[in-house]
């Protein structure tokens, strides 16, 4: 089959128009994401290609929005919302956590809603363009959370998440919007949700990432291979909850040091429940205790100064695993 | 004025068939005895935490659960249960899901109010007031889309009103044309917080002039004016889809739940209301048009109370869930 090469924008752009194509019962709705294409230009053409009965404009009402997507979940439709910045989504944060993630335990009714959320800062954005609130969302129960990394996968993750029938969060990181490119074919592969992928395997230690770090540490493990000779593990999470503990356990095996990479904020964040699992299951196989590395608890800063030192960058992960390397 | 009846309301009123007059009263009736059973299972200890009725305000959940169609949407609050037994729970489900029996229909996972079943167009409400009135929206819309004429029916009190979520699902709903009929219940206090400190217009019906839908008002403790015009709404939103907004005056007979005294609510209030109970009102205007006698009344309330009697006991025999079953069923199955 022939190969091509494609945005991580254009693979969640091909992921949406392959499931509008093919399930009838999906629809896309969110603020500007018609016409207009989307604040990112990442729906851009769906309206015309499907019509505006399946590709549609809302009000600025993210409550509203949620509650419509349960209500047509619960009738049998497959709504795919679209927040336009994950921002947003903490105006109606009871829709996920109360209404969509409690449904299925009180009532036995399946809601089979997406929520995408471009997250992440890195472009100057600010406090409220910028968040990361994956943890909020792992935090929920009844609630499942994909963060895909690559093109391929951020295609294959849409399919995956309007096929299963809960409430899923859809984290997509605006950074790699266009700066992350894969050569890909026309056939999307199946995704099954919880499955972490290994990027890069070494036996030094293990960087487990997702979202925009997946490729700040494959560049720190480039630059570590190549200044000091380090063979460095980097497992792509994938899905966030249920996240892949196998995977994690076996890279920790592997390497006897961990490293924990997040954008998020630091305390009780996904990174600590990474962090937690591997040393409640696999303390016997830590040759040093597991490292985390995140954003401090600071609020997002605009300036380009403050937000470099804000994010964690491949620099920061190569001074971290060598720490690691050498406890 | 509640009370007072145009010409046309009247006509109308004495168009609709007698039977469904006498549906409406019973449905009245069956909610009231559910309700005051559930109250006797709380003052017994058999129920965890309070209770929650809708004592007095049955007629307008009543009228709407006989106007519905059978691909109608419902968004019931806490003083509905007359909507669920009009449409199709039974006392035995009620029993079971306030006594969190396996069976119930949330089996045990949820108390009091907080059920519905999707088959029988009621969806289970969460405690986040207005939360529910996008979701009937959202599941209209759906419905449609499917070919069916559905119209959905949100219920809300005066305190959900200042939610930002009713704003954010009226203006919605007003944009996008859904057949949505959102009825205020307006029963003078949201807890112990009264109308005065709960909002500053002059009557809530005033807001759907900003949401640029219709308003209207209606005596929520007169179940003949209350069944014309919910069931005139829904019929004309059912062929002309938009929402509508309508006020429904009564009055919170009880406690916000029965922990509460409710000491904060004047006397006379409770005394007005009193004497107009809407029971008490649809059985003197039904005895005065000869739709209903004493002895018929009698019976009904005789066989209504056998069932309620039976599914309490019932309900009380059984156990509630095995604790092994407390991780079960937080996702569907992929």
């Amino acid at each position: 089959m022939p190969m091509r090469e494609i945005t991580y924008l254009q693979g969640i752009h091909e992921g949406l128009q392959h499931v509008l194509e093919h399930d009838p019962e999906s629809v896309l709705f969110g603020q500007d994401v018609g016409a207009f294409g989307g604040a990112f230009k990442l729906t851009a053409g769906l309206q015309a290609e499907f019509g505006e009965h399946r590709v549609f404009d809302t009000p600025i009402c993210e409550s509203a929005m949620l509650g419509c997507a349960i209500g047509m979940a619960t009738q049998g439709m497959h709504p795919i919302v679209e927040m336009q910045f994950a921002d947003f989504i903490t105006t109606a944060l009871h829709q996920i956590l109360n209404n969509a993630g409690t449904r299925h335990y009180r009532t036995g009714n399946a809601v089979p809603i997406v929520v995408r959320a471009p997250s992440g800062g890195g472009s100057g954005g600010g406090p409220f363009h910028s968040e990361e609130l994956e943890t909020f969302f792992c935090h929920m129960p009844g609630v499942k959370v994909v963060y895909p990394a690559f093109p391929s996968d951020a295609r294959a993750a849409i399919v995956a998440a309007v096929t299963d029938p809960n409430p899923v969060i859809y984290m997509e990181n605006k950074t790699c919007y266009r700066s992350v490119k894969e050569q890909v074919d026309d056939r999307i592969a199946p995704l099954p949700l919880g499955k972490a992928r290994v990027r890069r395997r070494g036996e030094d230690a293990v960087v487990i990432a997702y979202g925009a770090m997946v490729h700040e540490a494959l560049r720190a493990a480039a630059e570590l291979q190549e200044s000091d000779g380090y063979e460095i593990t980097v497992v792509d999470l994938r899905s966030l909850k249920p996240y892949d503990l196998d995977t994690i356990l076996a890279a920790t095996a592997a390497t006897g040091r961990v490293l924990v990479v997040s954008e998020g904020w630091k305390t009780c964040g996904f990174a600590a429940e990474i962090s937690a699992a591997i040393t409640e299951t696999g303390f016997h196989l830590l040759d040093a205790p597991v490292q985390r590395l995140t954003a401090p608890d600071v609020p997002i800063p605009f300036a380009a100064t403050l937000e470099t030192r804000y994010r964690p960058g491949a620099g920061d992960i190569a001074v971290a695993l060598r720490d690691l390397i050498e406890f | 004025m509640p009370g007072m009846w145009t010409l046309e309301t009247v006509q109308k009123v004495a168009a609709v068939d007698s039977a469904v007059w006498v549906d409406v009263l019973r449905l009245m009736v069956l909610a009231r005895k559910v309700d005051e059973q559930v109250i006797r299972l709380c003052r017994q200890g058999q129920i965890r935490g309070s209770s929650f009725t809708g004592i007095g305000q049955e007629a307008i959940s009543v009228a709407v659960a006989v106007a519905g169609e059978p691909d109608d949407l419902f968004a019931p609050c806490i003083r509905n249960v007359a909507l669920h037994l009009g449409r199709g729970e039974t006392p035995l489900g009620i029993m079971r899901q306030v006594l969190a029996r396996p069976d119930g229909p949330t089996g045990g996972r949820d108390g009091n109010i907080h059920h519905g079943r999707l088959e029988n167009g009621v969806y289970a409400m969460i405690s986040h007031l207005g939360a529910m009135i996008s979701v009937v929206a959202g599941g209209v819309m759906a419905k449609r889309r499917h070919g069916k004429d559905a119209v959905g029916v949100a219920f809300v009190g005066d305190g959900a009103s200042s939610t930002g979520d009713f704003h954010e699902a009226m203006n919605f709903a007003a944009v996008f044309k859904v057949p949505v009929l959102v009825i205020i219940e307006n029963n003078h206090y949201a807890y112990s917080t009264p109308n005065s400190r709960q909002f500053a217009c002059r009557h809530l019906v005033d807001r759907a002039v900003g949401y640029g839908i219709e308003g209207l008002s209606a005596d929520g403790n007169n179940a003949a004016e209350m069944y014309v015009t919910v069931r005139g709404i829904m019929d004309d939103i059912r062929t002309n889809p938009r929402p509508v907004l309508l006020e429904a005056e009564t009055m919170r007979m009880r406690g916000h739940g029965e922990h509460d005294d409710f000491k904060y609510v004047p006397e006379e209030l409770l005394l007005l209301y009193h004497r107009r109970d809407p029971i008490k009102l649809a059985l003197r205007a039904m005895k005065a048009a000869k739709l209903m006698d004493d002895s018929a009344f009698s019976a009904m309330e005789a066989e209504i109370e056998a069932e309620i009697s039976q599914a309490a006991k019932q309900a009380l025999s059984e156990t509630e869930p095995s604790p092994d079953t407390l991780t079960q069923g937080v996702y569907a199955d992929a």
